[in-house]
């Protein structure tokens, strides 16, 4: 049965998630130098005409599609073959199944997308392309049929994931790291310090994105009902928990409260609790949220002592908040909020978090791996680099032929 | 419980945490490049700050059981009784969705004040001065007007979307907070011209997206009041953003973006108190009356020579006075057969009570505000150094730049 608000909802959800690329665009395009910004928002723009037409072709059936052995969906799908406006059977069931498909599809955009801050400022477009079209196909379609799939084999385990903490957020913080350690560090790093050309831009990025996040997270619950209701309230007071923790941490170590410090603190909140945020009650959210303010802090100024070029910090943020958010599920999740969800750890079930920490390793791992392996291949074939007079010149140059600013 | 009125909440929320990240960037337009970051951030830290008192405390006493017509009581506190059933206030939605929404107008409405002490306020005292505001002015005023058992409310002040709560609200404290904090260096002798007005023009964009989910979404559901609130929005904003580029025109000889901006803001606030009550030709005055209004307003503050840097008081206070006063003339029950008439519609009663309510808010607000500011100027404080403010609090606050193109 399909019903118009749950339709509503998330067709305008859908619409909410797909505004967080533009914003990450900017978010990261602000915190590059103003020779690299349009090269920034490039490498994630471009992300929505690419992974859109793949996850037609592809990614939403090897997704979604009918199970092979808990791995992988076939290929019966392809080209959206039988997905039609009837819902389907396995995924919300309330809604046209082509909406379910086509607010899927802005969570497979996002996500590669959201690796790009990790090579900031140094990498050829084409070689990103074939990369970031790779991965869409050998990691995220896989990971995500592994836990939301219908048949997918940790999803059966009981490895829970209500918005991406795994999906999205460890798996582009993993591939982040792979990436980093394949190309290397920035031309000058930790000679001379790489400040963000227009923090403003940072900040009308962080503001869709916290505004699509509503979306991301609260959509997830597929219909206008309680659980919605839930991870909304969660994700917003995870989000300004994390904004809170983080200025405050900041501003003891480092003696400042920081605009960026703030911006940064929102993003860590928003994305540890994408896993939980249907699952746990306002107060828990908040607890997330604190710990995300200080662990990604602490992960991102780890960053520095070991001289990883992580520039725009994926793995500090999204890596690391997407596993203490996929862990603190297993902590804080409870019945008593959702029914239809789990107990963790203070409930009483030990078993959870176990499981959740599973999930972790295996996503972690296998992203890491399969990661690495493209980005070698493509790496040596093609080269991921452009040459260090490019990186000079800067990327909106040499690869686009454009300047951002001419006064 | 209904899915659609839930479905149309959510996202109304949304859109209206949307407007604080909008307002910070239509304020920090306006402002130096030197305090850009600064601006934002007295605008963005309020989400985090005043969700947290929110959630402990601050939405039960806004929306808690009564305690004597002035205040709700603790029952509340740490969200404890507010479930997803459906509570008090909706029939409809859940419970801690009717919290979430009135959360986001609580952030805001600080938000709003700081334009008026822009460029010039320590961070610490501006932490401290939100805290207690949105505790003892924020959380009492939006009480009286919205709360069971509040005496405007009971009394039949009309309030659909914040006009008194919010707009009239910020303005009498952005008053209060520009005459203690006193002028910006060199103010009157020096031009401060807005650094950079497409920021601004973005974030007036943002805040008139948002402000179809706050007042449409005042209606609390999906229905014939949340279609007339989004259409009266839309046509007061309009009509404050031609009467002041044309007023602009008229008295100085050109049309101006900044002016266009702040005429559609003029709208907007105007429209708030009346959105869900009044048709959409009375939008239409209401939102012009308010374009030329506030365009009045801000052209009179250079005589008074107070500096409200961002004009909070000139939009927001005197927009919010009008829409409140305007309210109780143009409310109609033709219009939206659950509200009132006012005294165009045969019900002269209705204007003593809207101004009634005004201007106990404005008495109210006044006098806790210039309390509190009292307070923290005694203890920590209220302004930057003058070198500080010289070099700009983006770096001496919180050191960083803005721009390094």
């Amino acid at each position: 049965m399909i019903s118009a608000a749950d339709t509503a909802f998330i067709l305008a959800a859908a619409g909410l998630v797909l505004l967080m690329t533009p914003g990450l665009a900017l978010f990261y395009a602000g915190m590059v130098r103003s020779k690299n910004v349009l090269g920034t928002m490039m490498q994630s723009f471009f992300m929505i005409a690419l992974i859109s037409i793949e996850w037609v072709y592809l990614g939403y059936s090897m997704s979604f599609g009918p199970d092979v052995g808990g791995v992988i969906g076939d290929l019966s799908w392809f080209a959206l073959n039988g997905v039609t406006t009837a819902p389907s059977a396995d995924y919300a069931t309330t809604i046209p199944q082509i909406v379910f498909m086509i607010y899927q599809c802005m969570f497979a955009v996002i996500t590669p997308a959201l690796i790009t801050g990790a090579f900031a400022e140094r990498v050829r477009f084409v070689p990103f392309l074939i990369f970031a079209l790779l991965w869409a196909i050998l990691v995220y379609n896989p990971v995500c049929h592994w836990v939301w799939g219908k048949g997918g084999w940790l999803g059966n385990m009981g490895v829970m994931d209500f918005a991406g903490g795994l999906v999205v957020h460890v798996t582009c913080g993993a591939a982040a790291l792979a990436a980093i350690l394949v190309i290397g560090p920035r031309r000058g790093y930790g000679k001379r310090s790489f400040i963000p050309h227009s923090l403003p831009m940072t900040f009308v990025g962080t503001g869709l994105l916290w505004f699509g996040w509503f979306g991301f997270n609260g959509g997830s619950a597929l219909a206008a009902d309680e659980v919605a209701a839930t991870a909304f309230v969660a994700t917003h007071l995870a989000g300004m928990a994390g904004v809170l923790m983080w200025v405050v941490v900041e501003w003891f170590v480092l003696g400042k409260a920081t605009t960026l410090g703030a911006m940064s603190g929102a993003i860590a909140g928003l994305a540890t609790v994408t896993p939980a945020a249907g699952f746990v009650g306002p107060n828990s959210a908040i607890a997330i949220g604190c710990i995300a303010g200080m662990v990604c802090f602490a992960a991102v100024n780890l960053k520095v002592k070991l001289k990883l070029d992580d520039s725009l910090d994926v793995v500090g943020i999204h890596g690391v908040g997407g596993a203490v958010g996929t862990l603190c599920l297993g902590v804080f999740a409870s019945t008593a909020v959702n029914p239809g969800g789990v107990d963790g750890l203070l409930a009483g079930n030990v078993a959870q978090l176990g499981k959740q920490a599973f999930g972790v390793v295996v996503v972690g791992s296998y992203t890491l791996v399969v990661s690495w392996i493209l980005l070698k291949i493509v790496h040596s074939t093609m080269g991921l680099r452009v040459t260090e007079e490019a990186e000079v010149t800067g990327l909106d140059y040499t690869e686009h032929s454009e300047t951002a600013y001419n006064s | 419980m209904d899915s659609g009125d839930t479905a149309f909440m959510l996202i109304a929320t949304a859109m209206v945490m949307l407007m604080t990240p909008g307002l910070a960037l239509f304020y920090s337009g306006l402002v130096r490049s030197k305090n850009v970051l600064s601006t934002t951030m007295q605008s963005f830290v309020c989400l985090g700050v005043i969700t947290i008192i929110w959630v402990l405390y601050g939405y039960s006493m806004a929306f808690g059981p009564d305690v004597g017509h002035f205040v709700g009581n603790l029952d509340f506190a740490g969200l404890r009784n507010v479930g997803l059933t459906p509570g008090p206030y909706s029939d409809t939605i859940p419970d801690l969705l009717f919290c979430a929404f009135q959360l986001m107008f609580a952030i805001i409405t600080p938000a709003l004040i700081t334009g008026a002490i822009a460029e010039r306020m320590k961070f610490s005292a501006y932490l401290l001065f939100i805290v207690f505001w949105a505790t003892f002015v924020y959380f009492p005023i939006c009480h009286w007007v919205w709360g069971q058992g509040g005496w405007l409310g009971e009394m039949g002040a009309l309030d659909f979307a914040g006009g008194t709560v919010i707009h009239i609200n910020s303005g009498a404290a952005a008053l209060v907070a520009c005459l203690m904090l006193g002028k910006r260096k060199g103010f009157g002798r020096e031009a401060m011209h807005p650094h950079s007005l497409p920021l601004t023009v973005l974030g007036a964009g943002l805040l008139w997206f948002g402000w179809f989910g706050f007042n449409a979404g005042s209606a609390l559901s999906a229905g014939p009041t949340a279609v007339l609130a989004l259409m009266t929005t839309q046509v007061a904003t309009g009509a404050g953003l031609l009467a002041w580029v044309l007023a602009e025109w008229k008295v100085q000889g050109k049309p101006t973006i900044l002016g266009a901006a702040s005429g559609a803001l003029a709208g907007l606030v105007a429209i708030t108190p009346g959105a869900g009550f009044v048709s959409p030709i009375s939008a239409m005055i209401m939102g012009g009356v308010a374009g030329v209004l506030c365009y009045a307003a801000v052209v009179a503050k250079g005589k008074f020579g107070y500096d409200d840097s961002l004009d909070v008081v000139g939009i927001h206070g005197v927009g919010g006075l009008w829409g409140a006063l305007a309210t109780g003339l143009f409310a109609s029950t033709a219009a939206n057969p659950d509200g009132a008439n006012g005294l165009f519609f045969g019900n002269p009663g209705q204007f003593p009570v809207q101004a009634i309510g005004a201007g106990a808010a404005i008495a109210y607000s006044v006098a806790l505000t210039f309390i509190i500011l009292k307070v923290i100027d005694l203890t920590i404080g209220l302004r930057v150094g003058i070198e500080d403010e010289t070099q700009g609090l983006d770096v001496t606050s919180h050191g960083e730049v803005g721009y390094n193109i």
